[in-house]
């Protein structure tokens, strides 16, 4: 905040000054007071020589008023030796006095500039004229030459004249003369005062600007090196991680700079606190997993880390087994050829999993299922790994009591099946005689009554039903153990079909039934053709039995999404719909016989749909939509692979 | 009702019937008497066959696989050792045994054929008027 205080408010403005003008100020302070210091000088120096020529003018004046005196004086003993002698070289001064003397007045009246001198120069100019004047009469006057003293009384009344004004002249011109010398001794005094006065300015001019250098250098040093060392001190805190603190709050570069750094530092240390919680999570996640042992191994194969399940596993605590190497964990037969080994597999797969009997700290053993896992920095080098040991004991019980019943299942099945057919070949072993000896009567027929070979034939028709009924209880205690061994291939149905019509001509013949045949798929099927002739043969033969003698037997098939329908259609009375549910109930024949008056054991659904079910398809029912009748379908799944070599 | 054909040699043939139910024996006897041949020898006992077919080879051994005591297929063997590789002596397999497993058994083991039981007269009479027919042109070309 702004302090009211004008010092801070000051210092507060140079620092939020950017660092341009702040170099400018410091570079252009001492500069300016350098220049100043020698306008000064300058100004004093020349005042001083102004002083100075101010004397020398002085001295010109006063040479000139001497010489104003000198030629006059000189012109007047000039003039008196002339009235004496009466002989002209004396007027030579006087002449001289007329040449020079108005130039040298002239000369003073241009330089003089002091009042007095001037108004005496007036009174002198004056008074010079009247002296030429006095002089040019007495010189012109008759009688030169009489040197007899006695003179006549003009020219002795023009020389008092003459001798007054030189008198008032000669006043004038001492007068003038003590006039200049108290005209010098003032300019000399003012010209030595000025010499001081440069002097001294020259040496408070050094003295300022020693201290403008002072001053350049201060602000330099508070406006920007102490700033910058001390920014210099929060990059190195910034380094070490330390927390910096916001001291520069100028506006300026520097100021800039260092609330960045601070903010950098913020950030910084935020990112380090997100990365420290993740890691600190992860390893929270992994030490407090319990159902698995997970710790690090050093490349030579030490524990390095320690985790709860782990623990709780092996029994060990962390500080037991910390830097212990990892064969302790295996049983001593194993311990020095299987540890090594798993360690170069996982160095050289980069991973491997293992499973076998692992050692407790109390020295019981547990059955271990161990994935070793190679660690790597981000440049590939191994760095060492982790190891994920679970304890399976329970499921490898269960895997081992799920053999034995396996076993146990099996062999019951084998039992099973054993007995069946052992039934099989007791039960036809007694028909062998029974229909043997019938068809010995039978074939006898000419000595048997009507009666008798009546009898004869139902032995054998129910003989044959009977042995039907066997094979068919076989078929289906087969299936269900599965031992019916199926052999799935992609089949052509066209072909099959028409074979089936062969098999099944005879029934058909006899029955008056006509079997139409009709495929417009270009679909194979998946399945083993012996079912599948089976099934196709039950459902024709239902067909043809329930069905009225003399009429049509269509079999079509149909594509459905996933399946293929093979479907055989009748011209029977169909299923009543309450006896649908028990079509394919074995030896439920579904009191067929009561009403349609037709023989069966009730078994050939039932095998059916067994047969189609192993080999993933089904057989179903449907009332026909078109007429009265029965539609029975065997439904198959498509080849894979489409039509396949037909 | 003759079956097959008597072309006067055949129902000569000595014929050995081996089975452990006698009424299937009875059948057998039967059925061939009726079609005129007449040596038919009947065996409930494996043993007693083995040793009348080492005593009087026959012409055509009928034999049925389960047995007690003794396994159709060791007596099956056994007869083939008895026979000599250069003669041809048909046996004939019934058996209720519905495997396949069963027939091809006793088909790598010498058997000529093999037929389920229970089986039609018919067919029994016509395969071993077959299997003979066989063994006498086998004989006939080998004169045995």
């Amino acid at each position: 905040m702004m302090s009211a205080d004008p010092w801070s408010r000051m210092t507060r403005a140079w620092a939020d000054l950017g660092l341009g003008p702040k170099g400018l100020i410091v570079v252009a302070l001492p500069l300016a007071i350098l220049l100043s210091g020698i306008g000064a000088l300058h100004l004093s120096g020349r005042a001083e020589a102004e002083a100075e020529a101010r004397v020398r003018l002085t001295f010109a004046i006063q040479r000139d008023i001497h010489e104003v005196h000198a030629l006059l004086a000189e012109a007047a003993s000039g003039v008196r030796g002339y009235r004496l002698t009466g002989r002209r070289a004396f007027l030579e001064p006087y002449i001289k006095a007329e040449a020079l003397l108005p130039t040298t007045l002239d000369r003073l009246r241009r330089t003089a500039r002091d009042p007095e001198i001037r108004r005496r120069l007036a009174r002198v100019d004056g008074l010079v004229v009247q002296k030429r004047d006095g002089l040019a009469q007495l010189a012109a006057m008759p009688g030169a030459g009489t040197a007899t003293g006695v003179e006549a009384p003009a020219v002795t009344r023009a020389l008092i004249a003459n001798k007054t004004v030189l008198d008032a002249l000669r006043a004038e011109i001492e007068a003038m003369q003590r006039r200049e010398i108290q005209l010098l001794a003032e300019r000399q005094a003012r010209a030595d005062a000025e010499r001081r006065r440069t002097w001294t300015l020259t040496a408070v001019m050094a003295g300022v600007g020693l201290l403008g250098g002072l001053a350049a250098a201060q602000l330099l040093f508070t406006g920007i090196v102490r700033r910058v060392r001390s920014l210099e001190q929060d990059a190195e805190r910034l380094e070490q991680g330390e927390p910096l603190s916001l001291a520069d709050e100028a506006q300026d570069e520097i100021g800039r700079l260092a609330r960045r750094l601070v903010q950098a530092s913020d950030l910084l240390r935020s990112r380090e606190a997100a990365l420290r919680e993740g890691e600190e999570r992860y390893r929270r996640v992994i030490e407090g997993v319990r159902d698995y042992g997970i710790f690090a191994l050093d490349l030579d194969g030490r524990v390095v880390t320690w985790n709860t399940g782990a623990e709780r596993i092996k029994g060990w605590t962390a500080d037991e087994i910390l830097g212990k190497h990892f064969s302790t964990f295996y049983p001593a037969e194993a311990r020095d050829e299987t540890p090594a080994r798993l360690l170069e597999a996982a160095r050289r797969d980069g991973r491997v999993e293992d499973e076998g009997l692992r050692v407790r700290r109390d020295g019981g053993r547990f059955w271990a299922n161990v994935v070793i896992t190679a660690l790597r920095d981000e440049d590939d080098t191994l760095t060492g790994f982790s190891k994920v040991t679970r304890d399976v004991t329970e499921r490898r019980r269960a895997e081992e009591a799920l053999g034995h019943a396996r076993a146990e299942a099996e062999r019951a099945s084998r039992a099973k099946s054993d007995f069946l057919s052992r039934m099989s070949h007791e039960l036809r072993t007694p028909l062998t005689a029974i229909l043997g000896f019938n068809q010995l009567l039978g074939m006898d027929g000419e000595t048997l009554t009507d009666d008798h070979r009546h009898a004869v034939d139902q032995i054998a028709k129910a003989g044959g039903h009977l042995l039907t009924m066997i094979d068919e209880v076989l078929d289906i205690a087969r299936i269900e153990a599965g031992g019916h061994a199926l052999a799935l291939e992609a089949l052509d149905p066209t072909p099959l079909l028409a074979d089936v019509r062969n098999l099944i001509a005879p029934q058909a013949h006899a029955a008056g039934v006509e079997v139409r045949i009709e495929n417009d798929t270009k679909v194979d099927v998946m399945g083993d053709r012996r079912a599948m002739v089976q099934i196709l043969l039950n459902l024709l033969s239902n067909a043809i039995k329930y069905g009225p003698d003399g009429g049509t037997v269509t079999v079509s098939l149909v594509e459905t999404s996933d399946r293929v329908r093979i479907e055989v259609m009748d011209e029977g009375p169909g299923v009543p719909a309450e006896l649908v549910e028990r079509l394919f109930v074995p030896f439920d024949r579904l009191d067929a016989e009561r009403w349609s008056g037709t023989p069966g054991s009730g078994l050939g659904l039932a095998l059916s749909r067994g047969l189609a079910q192993a080999q993933g398809g089904d057989v179903a029912y449907r009332p026909r939509d078109d007429r009265q009748g029965a539609v029975f379908a065997l439904e198959l799944p498509p080849s894979p692979t489409g039509k396949g070599n037909t | 009702m003759k079956i097959a054909p008597d072309d006067g040699g055949l129902k000569a043939a000595r014929i050995l019937a081996v089975d452990d139910e006698a009424a299937n024996l009875s059948l057998v006897e039967r059925a061939f008497r009726r079609e005129g041949f007449q040596q038919i020898a009947t065996f409930l006992d494996a043993r007693d066959a083995l040793s009348d077919f080492a005593a009087r080879p026959p012409d055509l051994v009928l034999l049925d696989l389960m047995m007690p005591g003794v396994d159709g297929y060791e007596l099956l063997e056994s007869f083939r050792r008895l026979t000599s590789e250069a003669d041809y002596l048909p046996i004939l397999v019934l058996t209720a045994d519905s495997t396949m497993n069963a027939r091809l058994r006793a088909l790598s083991l010498g058997a000529n054929d093999v037929l389920l039981k229970p089986y039609d007269l018919a067919e029994l009479l016509m395969r071993s008027w077959v299997l003979l027919d066989t063994r006498r042109r086998f004989r006939a070309v080998t004169f045995l």
